[in-house]
């Protein structure tokens, strides 16, 4: 019964977003801006996978997410515009003359070659993940603990973000950019090519997320967060196991950040400032954690009501996340997933009922 | 001794007769340039008072080369660069004597600009006046003006300059400005000494004035080695002393600062920590209860000055201290009772639901009051203490010290000497034991939020004292004092006041050496690399029930 309304609930998120949505672009229906938006949500629900690893599964709260998202938003942000700089003939970007800066700092070379840049993209959260988790994990920082920790290590990320003397472009990010791998950015159908690959990527996520939470060491992470002491005294290794998903949250939050980029066309640290930490954990929340498909439908669904809520009521788009947040906490344990086993099981209560005064 | 004093005697009776016929030209020419016979004599008198340059001649001069000139019942007056009130300005006369114009109450004469009578002369005749501009400004009155027009001076060497200065530094009232004066006069005479101990009696006077440019002053006259190789050595040896005198202050300035810091931290992360320590509740919207008690205090300015038409009182602040407390305070309780109720013991979800909170009253606050206000400070507490010339402590930062370190004894005073507090300690260590001997445990958690809620409060309305009221001022301390908790440990009084203040200190000290934002990633790594030793905190419980 559960595993063909799986089946059902997967060939309908295919069908509509792999052909129906592209259909409806190809007929004129549907602007690609609308496309290039929904591109961009696949990222977020590929971000929103990884917090759902880490905290649904896990039952760590990790706040650094937005910081790997921007990670790898930056790392394919400085491989553009550097492709930019070097086909308009300059040798520096334009906000590093504005600075005077006269030599490309060190940090910025690599990612002349696109290749690199993919690397790097993976590599720098990965390694970032895995000291922090090693430092944090070793000294068995759990709960609120991790939770405020990673969120005043991200708060030290944005302001070290925001300076200019980093070379990151400061308040304004990096913007302006032309092309990829030589394909014009601002073209209808590179557009429509990134939202098929946000696509094929988000879906190839899910398959190996979902293939991790059924395996062995899914069942593993699933008993720490029930009872982490009860785990470490049958002789698991928590702290190797609590890294491991750490990193591969952070791959995967980078991952979401890297295909976010050209799809957008800018990035600035005002994505990972506490409130976009805080909100990236809302819409696993929001979905339901422990349950990849509540991620994955957290994150649309949120981001789908905030771009309609912010162009119909602008002012009130606050008081609705507000609320959506407490009545969820309150009343939602299981998010928007749990809603159908509530109306469920009240449906079969009160036929139950009803069976029994008749 | 007795024959230089009879010298100087001598010179004055001399110069009285010379000094007396100078006044009385000045006073013809006066009365020549404000009813001018013909233009002629205008220009010929604004001329031969620019020539003669009488000290008590220069207000005049310099209202006519600001174009400030008017006349008042045929005398002649100058306005304030501001005005005081609604478009009316103070007034000061002119010539013979440069004074402010009381009423018959003893009050400053207020007047707008058409009750006075404009004097105008012609931009020609102006410009006779631009040679003596510098020495003009001297007399102005603006204390800024005063204050350039004397660092102006430092490098003539002309007696009668040297004479106009004196006569304004005799009359100067400003303290700023008379230290730049001085600084100016003794710089001027440095220059000029002839002898060893001249110079050195000099160097000893720039020293003792100690204005902020004495040890540029002083580096520069031993660089030129103007009198004598000695000369030199000595002045060098006073600037060197000055800057390590200056250093020392700077350190009890940061020292101060991170103390005033520490304070606020102090004070939003009691409440914090004991809400959180005996419910288990991360509070997201602690801070926004910080920015109600801001508003609250914001309010009670606005009802003050509007409602009760009390415009200039200082009142407000003290009545807006408790308000704050009782308003952030109730709101806090209704929150409890609303949402936190729900949550005990799930500290990973009450984060989330009261972020959700803090959103809806960042946004109400917003769409209440728009984007920046401000409360005035109040009057009594404007202004410093000046410890030395180069070391003010600002009253509104001792003030807040003052005001933590009042909260911090009342909650120790709470926790440990009242039955309440007994049992806000017994529900913290073991709630469901505590239940079992009869604590009320949710009645003490909600008057445990409301004593929480009403400290931050009362910290958003001290915070308003140092700066802008805005809908988001709660997020820009809550992680910082999220910090304190996690370091101090949590329910800890102690705890809380040594990390909050710990932090301060390390804040104020860290910005000194690295830019601000550096000093924060360090501290923040220093906060890991502690917590690899004390993963409970600075003061954590002990026994088999501290694990978890």
């Amino acid at each position: 019964m559960k595993t063909k309304n799986n089946t059902l609930l997967y060939i309908l998120f295919v069908a509509f977003f792999a052909i129906l949505l592209p259909a409806g672009y190809l007929a004129g229906l549907l602007s690609v801006n609308t496309i290039s938006v929904w591109g961009r949500y696949f990222c977020f629900a590929i971000a929103a996978l990884g917090i759902d690893l880490i905290w649904g599964y896990t039952g760590i709260l990790s706040m650094c997410q937005a910081f790997f998202f921007c990670l790898g938003s930056y790392g394919i942000a400085m491989h553009l515009l550097l492709k930019k700089t070097v086909a308009s003939g300059a040798t520096l970007p334009d906000f590093m003359a504005w600075n005077k800066i006269d030599t490309l700092p060190f940090f910025w070379q690599p990612f002349h070659s696109f290749g690199w840049s993919v690397v790097l993209c993976l590599l720098i959260p990965a390694a970032f993940a895995f000291i922090i988790g090693l430092v944090l994990f070793r000294s068995r920082i759990k709960g609120v603990y991790m939770a405020i920790i990673t969120q005043a290590l991200t708060l030290a990320m944005w302001l070290i973000f925001l300076r200019n003397e980093t070379n990151l472009g400061g308040t304004n990010g990096l913007t302006d950019f032309n092309s990829i791998l030589g394909y014009s950015l601002s073209s209808s159908s590179v557009k429509l090519a990134l939202y098929l690959v946000s696509l094929t990527v988000l879906c190839s996520a899910y398959y190996c997320c979902y293939r991790i939470t059924h395996s062995k060491f899914g069942k593993v992470l699933q008993a720490i967060r029930d009872s982490e002491s009860r785990v470490s005294y049958t002789a698991y290794k928590v702290e190797d196991y609590k890294l491991a998903v750490f990193v591969v949250a952070a791959l995967l939050a980078a991952v979401g950040g890297m295909l976010y980029l050209p799809q957008t066309g800018i990035i600035t640290p005002g994505r990972m400032d506490v409130k976009a930490s805080v909100e990236m954990v809302m819409w696993v929340a929001l979905g339901g954690r422990g349950n990849l498909k509540g991620a994955v439908i957290g994150a649309l669904l949120v981001n789908f009501l905030y771009s309609i809520c912010t162009s119909l009521f602008p002012d009130s788009w606050l008081f609705i996340l507000g609320f959506l947040f407490v009545i969820t906490v309150l009343y939602f344990d299981k998010g928007f997933m749990g809603l159908g086993d509530i109306i469920r099981q009240k449906f079969s209560a009160t036929r139950l009922k009803t069976s029994q005064t008749h | 001794m007795n024959t230089s004093l009879l010298r100087m005697l001598m010179c004055c009776l001399l110069l009285l007769p010379l000094f007396s016929a100078g006044q009385d030209s000045a006073s013809i020419y006066t009365a020549q340039l404000l009813q001018p016979p013909a233009d002629s004599v205008r220009t010929q008198a604004i001329g031969r008072l620019a020539a003669l340059r009488i000290p008590a001649t220069f207000p005049l001069l310099m209202a006519i080369n600001d174009k400030k000139l008017y006349l008042l019942d045929q005398q002649a007056v100058t306005i304030d660069s501001h005005p005081s009130g609604e478009g009316t300005y103070r007034l000061y006369t002119l010539y013979p004597d440069n004074t402010l114009l009381t009423n018959s109450s003893g009050q400053p004469l207020l007047l707008p600009l058409s009750a006075l009578k404009t004097v105008d002369i012609p931009r020609a005749d102006r410009l006779q006046l631009a040679g003596i501009a510098p020495l003009l400004n001297l007399f102005s009155n603006d204390p800024q003006k005063r204050s350039l027009a004397y660092s102006q001076l430092k490098h003539t060497s002309d007696s009668a300059t040297l004479r106009i200065l004196k006569a304004a530094l005799a009359k100067e009232s400003n303290a700023d400005a008379l230290r730049t004066g001085k600084d100016a006069l003794y710089a001027i005479q440095l220059y000029n000494a002839s002898t060893t101990t001249i110079a050195k009696a000099n160097i000893d006077s720039i020293a003792d004035n100690w204005s902020d440019n004495a040890p540029v002053l002083l580096r520069d006259y031993a660089k030129s080695g103007f009198l004598n190789q000695e000369t030199a050595q000595y002045a060098a040896a006073k600037a060197v002393g000055l800057e390590k005198r200056y250093d020392n202050l700077q350190r009890v300035q940061h020292f101060f600062s991170g103390l005033s810091l520490g304070s606020i931290l102090v004070l939003i992360a009691l409440g914090l920590s004991i809400v959180y320590g005996l419910a288990g509740i991360i509070n997201m919207a602690h801070g926004e209860f910080m920015m109600i008690g801001a508003y609250t205090t914001y309010c009670t300015q606005i009802i003050f000055t509007k409602a009760l038409g009390v415009p200039q009182t200082d009142l407000f602040f003290f009545f807006a201290l408790p308000f704050s407390f009782l308003v952030a305070g109730s709101l806090g309780w209704v929150l409890e009772r609303l949402v936190i109720r729900h949550l005990y013991a799930k500290p990973l979800e009450s984060l989330l639901a009261t972020w959700g909170v803090s959103l809806i009253l960042i946004q109400t606050a917003r769409l209440l009051f728009g984007d920046l206000t401000a409360v005035k400070t109040p009057q009594l507490l404007a202004g410093g203490w000046q410890v030395s010339p180069h070391l003010t402590l600002p009253y509104n930062r001792l003030f807040i010290i003052a005001l933590s370190m009042l909260m911090v004894l009342f909650t120790y005073l709470m926790l440990y000497r009242t039955r309440l507090g007994l049992q806000i300690r017994s529900v913290t260590q073991n709630r469901q034991m505590s239940a079992c001997l009869g604590i009320e445990t949710r009645r003490v958690a909600s008057i445990t939020f409301f004593i929480g809620s009403g400290l931050a409060g009362l910290a958003g309305c001290a915070i308003t004292l140092i700066g802008n009221v805005v809908p988001d001022m709660g997020q820009t301390y809550i992680v910082d004092s999220f910090l304190v908790v996690v370091t101090g440990g949590v329910g800890k009084l102690a705890g809380t006041i040594l990390s909050g203040l710990g932090i301060g200190f390390f804040t104020k000290i860290s910005e000194s050496f690295f830019q601000a934002v550096y000093g924060k990633v360090f501290i923040l790594v220093f906060i890991m690399l502690f917590m690899q030793y004390k993963p409970k905190g600075l003061f954590p419980d002990k026994g088999r029930i501290a694990e978890d």
